[in-house]
């Protein structure tokens, strides 16, 4: 407990120096008159500067701003009250030997516990040693706590974190693009053919505000038209290509790195949110994560892609057992698909991937193989996540995030 | 793509040699790159992947190709062509209307139940995906014997002539059977605009057909008691169809019928089909090795080849191939390699991680969200993850405001039919979900936003925002501005408020959060008819802000 001093309960009546002086200066402000006039001034002078109130200019005090409330006039109020006030105020008023520690007070409050047996540990008891002379009553710890509820991270936005931290481990710079993309992008420069059933490898959505986006650089729009052109054997349409539409798969955003040009080696990888138009069920979302990336080098193989889905198959799914089957991607050859064995489902589909084609490598001006990859996030989450239910990845059920365990 | 159905007996039979079903699910299905999805008693539905290989989209065609892997026959199939003699004229007013047309006679079948139901498959699929819904692909199939030739290919006006459409008992005008036959109605749009109609009718007067759109009852019925077939396959482009016709007739071929061949007259230009030469191309042993990274003599690719029903044969340091024109997927010689690998199998292959050295980097602005992540859940706010695609109704309406926003085109669901534009619309959706939860709620998110950018070359930006929300009985505007000065605080960057009138929040309590002069967030206490909107019942106060703006 504390009190205030004699010049405490001046300042109290009277006000702080430093407020004094503001008004002073409102009439006077040269230091030379204030100094005579002002029995306290030096002391006002300093905390008036420390809190910003006021510059000196010339031996003139100018005010900079004036305080709607001051903290330490308020804290000698509440001391007069008999209130409590924060430790760092507390210190200030000592240091300025305006309160001062009640020392009989302690001793009384303390003395009130003596041979009882108390519940909380009275901070009096410590100070006067008293807590010598009372009793702890027992407390029943085996009861658990009452649970708090922590700030925390999401559990799947922590799975994705950990992969995110992996890959940069393995040596994989981060890459990203656009939500929304053009057609030519995610479908175009995929070697994708404009129509034609490979096009639909994936149903995709459309917009209609904004309908149509622009075309990268003449030079790779007229390679590309030439590889469709040549391979597919249609006319290739610049309008089609412009379309706009929410980023399909994570392979749209290679041949953006690719055409601007990449480290050779090098290894790239992306991990964004992708949108199809499904039923939205316990396996499907409309939106939802995908991992991909490639390896870009003179002497990449099938044998290092296979190496490369193996280890990922080791690092992401815990895979003991892994299976590769040969695939169909428009934009690779030759495809593959790997396989995990879960304990519960069997063959579980783990990653798409291949080497991409020449027709889309070439155009982009890359001359070497390039071994792509691509993940669904999302399936792999729900098993780290120990969860059925895509759905659940994105639920909006507070309980389960309190609840859920830390990655 | 495609999944279709196949009886295990059928394709026994047409193998020669008996199935061993779970032997064929690991291994033999890989050799067509299918996947044997379900089995019930003796079908299997397999979905095979590749979008190129319409010839694999039947049992016969399964068969064809497994008999070289299981070494019961290898190298490319023959297939001998007879002429039939037959004709079919094709008449100039088709130009306009559907151009092309192929042709064949395929004699001596015996068909059964299922080679029927095989045939029908093979039709539908390849009409449907790789015919593009008939566009550039329309096949049909024709009882010969009913047939009186030449056939003529012609077109006629819609109440020009008459006839009985396949699974109806009265005759019909063609522009009825647009508008009442089920496949009229389904496929008609392909004659939208036309003033008259393509029509295969014989020397006598029998209508075959209108294609894309129906067989005529008479001669248009297959069934099991059909000895001979006629088949024609319309659309736009002489080489598309021309894989169509030849994918049918092939088939049919391993049901042990015969082909014969049928001139097609366009005026003074004749062709006679199918045409089953095979094609040609090469393979640079080098460049198999190379790609594949195993090490692999040109005798083991020719042997490997032959099995995936290719033609090889050693020419120095390459390997010449010829194949069967039912193939449309080669373009290159990394498509040869893909089939020396395939029946090598994947799985033989040892894999080999990347020897290369390469430093990894994550983005900035990951790094930059990590920090806001790790300050927000230290001052106890639970981070939520919510979609990027919203409703209209949630970012505008219920927040009170209009603007210009990313909107799709084909949404399957009104819940889903925009991109968000701010990320607290979603947050509160996640309070009202949580309004019998115990509070405090303190909420924050961290994720991208979408918004329109003329200036951008997807006239659309990302953008990464933070938000936080506070729900309590009694929370507010001085709750929320002392969460935004720790995390300023911890971060180091100096910010300043401005009154804001945002119809969001309550006129009054509502601030922009300033850096550098220039605004990146706002921050308030929500407006009630907001919180009435999402049916929340407790007072919130929110941020969000634009880090990227914040980027050093």
């Amino acid at each position: 407990m504390y009190e205030l001093t004699g010049e405490g309960k001046k300042y109290l009546e009277k006000g702080l120096p430093e407020i004094v002086l503001l008004k002073e200066i409102e009439k006077e402000n040269e230091i030379k008159e204030l100094k005579k006039k002002f029995p306290n001034f030096n002391i006002a002078l300093q905390w008036a500067k420390k809190n910003k109130w006021i510059k000196i200019d010339k031996g003139k005090v100018i005010l900079v701003k004036k305080p709607s409330r001051y903290d330490i006039s308020e804290s000698l109020k509440r001391i007069s009250k008999g209130e409590d006030i924060e430790k760092e105020q507390r210190d200030i008023l000592l240091k300025r030997g305006l309160i001062k520690e009640i020392r009989e007070s302690i001793e009384k409050k303390a003395k009130e516990f003596i041979g009882k047996e108390i519940t909380n540990l009275d901070p009096s008891l410590i100070k006067t040693g008293m807590w010598r002379k009372v009793k702890f009553k027992k407390y029943n710890v085996k009861a658990t706590g009452k649970p708090l509820y922590p700030g925390k991270i999401h559990p799947y936005q922590k799975f994705i974190l950990n992969v995110r931290r992996k890959l940069i481990e393995l040596g994989f710079k981060e890459m990203t693009g656009p939500t929304i993309e053009t057609e030519f992008w995610n479908f175009d420069a995929l070697f994708q053919p404009q129509n034609h059933p490979a096009r639909d490898w994936t149903d995709t959505y459309s917009l209609k505000n904004p309908e149509y986006g622009e075309l990268p650089d003449k030079k790779i729009v007229e390679a590309v038209k030439k590889s469709h052109e040549k391979s597919w054997n249609y006319m290739w349409d610049e309008k089609k290509a412009k379309k706009l539409m929410p980023r399909a798969h994570d392979t749209a955003i290679s041949p953006r790195y690719l055409s601007r040009g990449v480290e050779v080696p090098g290894k790239y990888f992306s991990l964004v949110r992708c949108y199809r138009p499904d039923v939205v069920d316990t396996s499907h979302l409309i939106e939802f994560n995908q991992l991909g990336g490639f390896v870009i080098g003179e002497d990449m193989t099938l044998k290092n892609l296979l190496g490369m889905l193996k280890m990922f198959a080791t690092e992401f799914g815990k895979a003991k057992e892994i299976k590769f089957f040969p695939d169909y991607y428009p934009f690779t050859e030759p495809s593959v698909q790997i396989s995990i064995k879960n304990k519960n489902l069997g063959w579980v589909e783990l990653a798409g991937a291949g080497i991409f084609r020449r027709e889309l490598t070439e155009p982009l001006g890359i001359n070497v193989p390039v071994i792509a990859w691509g993940i669904g996030l999302d399936r792999l989450a729900m098993f780290a996540l120990e969860i059925n239910d895509i759905r659940e990845l994105f639920t909006n059920d507070l309980k389960w995030l309190r609840n859920s365990k830390v990655l | 793509m495609p999944t279709i159905e196949v009886s295990i007996k059928d394709l026994e039979k047409l193998l020669g040699i008996n199935i061993d079903v779970n032997k064929l699910k690991e291994e033999g299905i890989l050799f067509v790159k299918g996947e044997i999805e379900e089995i019930e008693d003796d079908t299997m539905k397999i979905d095979i992947k590749d979008t190129n290989r319409p010839d694999l989209w039947s049992a016969e065609g399964i068969a064809r190709e497994l008999r070289g892997h299981y070494k019961i026959e290898e190298g490319m199939p023959k297939f001998q062509i007879k002429k039939s003699g037959l004709s079919v004229l094709v008449d100039k007013k088709v130009e306009k209307v559907r151009p092309k047309t192929v042709c064949a006679v395929v004699k001596n079948l015996k068909l059964d139940d299922e080679a029927i139901k095989q045939m029908i498959q093979l039709q539908e699929k390849v009409c449907q995906t790789y015919g593009r819904n008939r566009d550039f692909a329309a096949i049909g199939v024709y009882d010969y014997d009913k047939i009186k030739g030449p056939i003529k290919y012609t077109t006629f006006k819609p109440r020009e002539l008459k006839f009985v459409p396949l699974g109806f008992t009265e005759e019909m005008y063609l522009d009825e059977i647009l508008s009442k036959h089920p496949k009229g109605e389904e496929y008609g749009y392909l004659l939208k605009n036309q003033k008259e109609y393509p029509i295969f009718i014989d020397s006598v007067g029998n209508v075959l057909s209108m294609p894309p759109i129906i067989n005529s009852n008479y001669t248009g019925r297959v069934d099991c008691n059909t000895k001979n077939v006629f088949i024609e396959v319309s659309g736009h482009k002489l080489n598309h169809i021309s894989v169509a016709l030849n994918i049918m007739v092939t088939a049919l071929k391993e049901r042990g019928g015969e082909i014969y061949s049928v001139d097609v007259k366009y005026g003074g230009k004749n062709i006679t089909t199918p045409n089953l030469s095979p094609k040609k191309a090469e393979v640079n042993i080098e460049n198999c090795r190379k790609i594949l990274g195993i090490d692999i003599t040109g005798e083991e690719m020719i042997k490997l080849l032959r099995q995936a029903r290719f033609n090889a044969k050693n020419n120095g340091r390459v390997i010449e191939v010829e194949y069967m024109p039912y193939r449309n997927d080669i373009m290159d010689e990394r498509d040869i390699i893909e089939e020396v690998a395939i029946s090598f199998g994947y799985n033989d292959i040892e894999p080999e991680e990347p020897k290369i050295y390469t430093r990894g980097k994550e983005l900035e602005i990951e790094h930059m969200s990590d920090k806001f992540r790790e300050i927000c859940i230290g001052l106890g706010l639970q981070e939520i993850l919510t979609f990027t695609l919203t409703s209209k109704e949630n970012i505008l309406n219920k927040m009170r405001v209009s603007g210009n926003i990313v909107e799709i085109a084909n949404p399957i669901s009104s819940n889903w039919n925009v991109f968000r534009n701010s990320l607290i619309p979603g947050g509160l959706s996640f309070l009202s979900d949580n309004k019998h939860v115990e509070y405090p709620q303190k909420i924050f998110e961290i994720g991208n936003i979408v918004k329109i950018d003329e200036k951008e070359e997807t006239k659309t930006k990302d953008l990464r925002y933070l938000s936080v929300l506070l729900t309590d009985i009694a929370t507010g505007y001085e709750n929320i501005s002392s969460i935004l000065n720790s995390i300023m605080k911890n971060l180091g960057i100096k910010y300043s408020l401005e009154e804001e009138n945002d119809k969001r929040f309550i006129d009054g309590r509502c601030s922009s959060i300033v850096v550098n002069n220039e605004k990146i967030g706002t921050m308030g206490e929500v407006h009630p008819e907001v919180l009435e909107n999402f049916e929340i019942e407790k007072p919130v106060a929110g941020l969000e802000m634009n880090i990227e703006k914040l980027l050093p």
